[in-house]
């Protein structure tokens, strides 16, 4: 009888983990991040760039972070995930892995040496991402690697779904140029061409 | 007894994961407010929508997203008479929607729905600019329960390129054409393994280009003669930038070609492409036929052409390139750069290209 109460009591146990975890599944869902407008054909291949819950430990909770870098040919961008610890500022690390660079052997950072990360901010789905100087002082000037750049920037970004634009600054400041021929005057969205297919 | 507790314990732990999957459903149903999709009809239940402004060619296009309850078949056709875009959704009642909304005022005004009868609904577009067929996409989306979406009904509609009237001739005399060097000044642009400065080059590419256009009788206006800044030495970028596109907009110019070098980190990349922003229907066709005469230069390779939000491209009102003559960063290409031949070989293809391009927009404009 003891033996029975023992099991039962497994039972219930087991019951409310399975209910417990049903209920923390519910809730991620509803906390995702706002429906976003443009991201609504890529939805269906990527539930991307949120919080993956693990199944049974919340204490090692991982995210994916997809980031961008160019191609060898100065041609496309390719994206490049990343499985890293949750936090709670993942735009804020995602710009940080793409300003680390890549360890890919045919793939090009597109960052300038130096670029670092000022703040971040969400406001109306507009990102406004805001760099030291090193991102216009040490970029090498040219229009293939300026638009690589700023679209490496903007698609890391448009990869949160409450992210459709982004409004690049640099030194608390909004800029209109990083080389002289990218116009950045206004937020801009996500660009599918330059993804290499 | 006991065994049939392990039992239900081992079902139990099998069940789990269908168990979860049916709670997270429902939860995510009822947070939509959709009903069960059943034989009924659907609703249309939400709309939104946002002007997607493309990062790398800055072109715009609007996107209207409305949920419906369930699947839904749609058919648009556009109205020239009424500058419509008209949406039949079968199978989805009018729902609790708002009967009309406005829209961005640039690519479309304002959006209506209309009840077509109990079970079909109409989607109305009132549209800015008339558009083409070639314009406009309407598709379908299943719903995504994983991320908390319902079935939609997905309208894109591109900002159309004006229709401008343009009457251009034939040949190159009496052509008004801005030369434009990029760089200068202060502003060295890109700088070469062998210290070779853009700004330089650009310029002297550009003074042949004017010798052998004026020979051929166009009117030439460059943006800058000399190692200068065009707007003065402490101008923010962008000062720089729209003091270039004035000089061209001012004297009303037939064309605008501006010529950079590139660069990119890696010093392999090279070659020569022509960047375009298709804002008058020329563009492209500017692009394509100046890159054309400059693709086989020994030595460099050809990038092609390429549709680019680039400053001075985007805000001259006339047709317009930007040429990206080589990369500096390539030792090799940075040599040939440095050749007078191969700067005279390169303004030879621009003027030829010029040429070319007048005598194929003279037929399509119908101009004489």
């Amino acid at each position: 009888m003891v033996r029975i109460r023992t099991s039962l009591v497994i039972v219930l146990l087991l019951l409310t983990v399975v209910i417990g975890g049903c209920a923390e599944n519910a809730n991620s869902t509803a906390t995702t991040p706002k429906d976003s407008v443009q991201n609504e054909q890529q939805q269906a291949t990527q539930g991307m760039q949120k919080n993956l819950s693990s199944t049974s430990n919340t204490s090692q909770e991982k995210m994916v972070l997809t980031v961008y870098h160019a191609t060898k040919d100065a041609l496309y961008l390719v994206p490049e995930q990343h499985v890293v610890p949750a936090n709670e500022q993942p735009a804020q690390t995602a710009m940080e892995i793409l300003a680390a660079g890549t360890k890919n052997a045919n793939l090009v950072s597109v960052m300038p040496v130096g670029t670092k990360l000022r703040h971040i901010s969400i406001k109306n789905n507009i990102a406004y991402v805001d760099f030291n100087e090193k991102l216009i002082k040490n970029n090498t000037g040219g229009s293939a690697a300026e638009r690589l750049l700023v679209a490496a920037i903007i698609n890391t970004l448009t990869e949160f779904h409450d992210v459709e634009k982004v409004r690049i600054m640099v030194d608390g400041k909004n800029i209109d140029t990083i080389s002289g021929h990218m116009d950045l005057s206004e937020p801009l969205s996500r660009s599918e061409k330059i993804i290499k297919k | 007894m006991h065994r049939i507790v392990v039992s239900f314990l081992v079902l139990m732990v099998f069940m789990a994961p269908q168990i979860c999957k049916a709670a997270v459903l429902t939860g995510s149903t009822n947070l939509n407010g959709i009903k069960a999709v059943s034989s009924t009809n659907a609703e249309l239940s939400n709309m939104r929508w946002l002007v997607h402004k493309d990062g790398v060619e800055g072109t715009s296009k609007l996107r209207l997203v409305i949920d419906t309850t369930g699947p839904v078949k749609v058919n648009g056709v556009l109205s020239e008479k009424t500058g419509q875009l008209i949406i039949d959704v079968k199978d989805a009642s009018l729902g609790k929607m708002k009967s009309t909304a406005a829209l961005d005022g640039d690519i479309a005004d304002k959006v209506t729905f209309i009840k077509k009868d109990t079970t079909n609904s109409q989607v109305i577009v009132d549209l800015s600019n008339m558009i083409d067929d070639s314009d406009y996409n309407i598709f379908t989306l299943k719903s995504d329960v994983a991320n908390n979406k319902s079935f939609r009904v997905v309208i894109d509609i591109n900002k159309p390129v004006p229709k401008m009237i343009y009457n251009f001739t034939p040949g190159l005399k009496d052509k008004v054409i801005v030369i434009d060097a990029g760089h200068g000044g202060s502003d060295p642009g890109a700088i070469g393994p062998n210290k070779t400065q853009e700004k330089r080059i650009t310029l002297s590419i550009s003074q042949k280009v004017k010798a052998l256009l004026e020979k051929a009788g166009a009117k030439v206006i460059m943006t800058r003669q000399t190692d200068v800044d065009v707007y003065g030495p402490n101008a923010s970028a962008v000062e720089e930038l729209s003091a270039r596109t004035k000089i061209a907009n001012n004297n009303k110019a037939d064309v605008f070609v501006s010529l950079h070098i590139n660069a990119f980190s890696n010093s392999s990349v090279g070659g020569i492409s022509t960047y375009y922003y298709q804002k008058t229907g020329y563009d492209a066709m500017l692009a394509r036929n100046i890159q054309n005469n400059i693709d086989d230069i020994g030595g460099f390779e050809d990038r092609g052409i390429n549709s680019a939000g680039f400053y001075v491209i985007k805000r001259t009102q006339m047709p317009a390139v930007l040429l990206e003559l080589g990369f500096i960063s390539n030792p090799e290409e940075e040599k040939l750069m440095n050749m007078p031949q191969v700067q005279q070989q390169m303004g030879q293809g621009i003027v030829k290209g010029l040429e070319n391009f007048f005598a194929q927009a003279a037929k399509k404009g119908g101009g004489s």
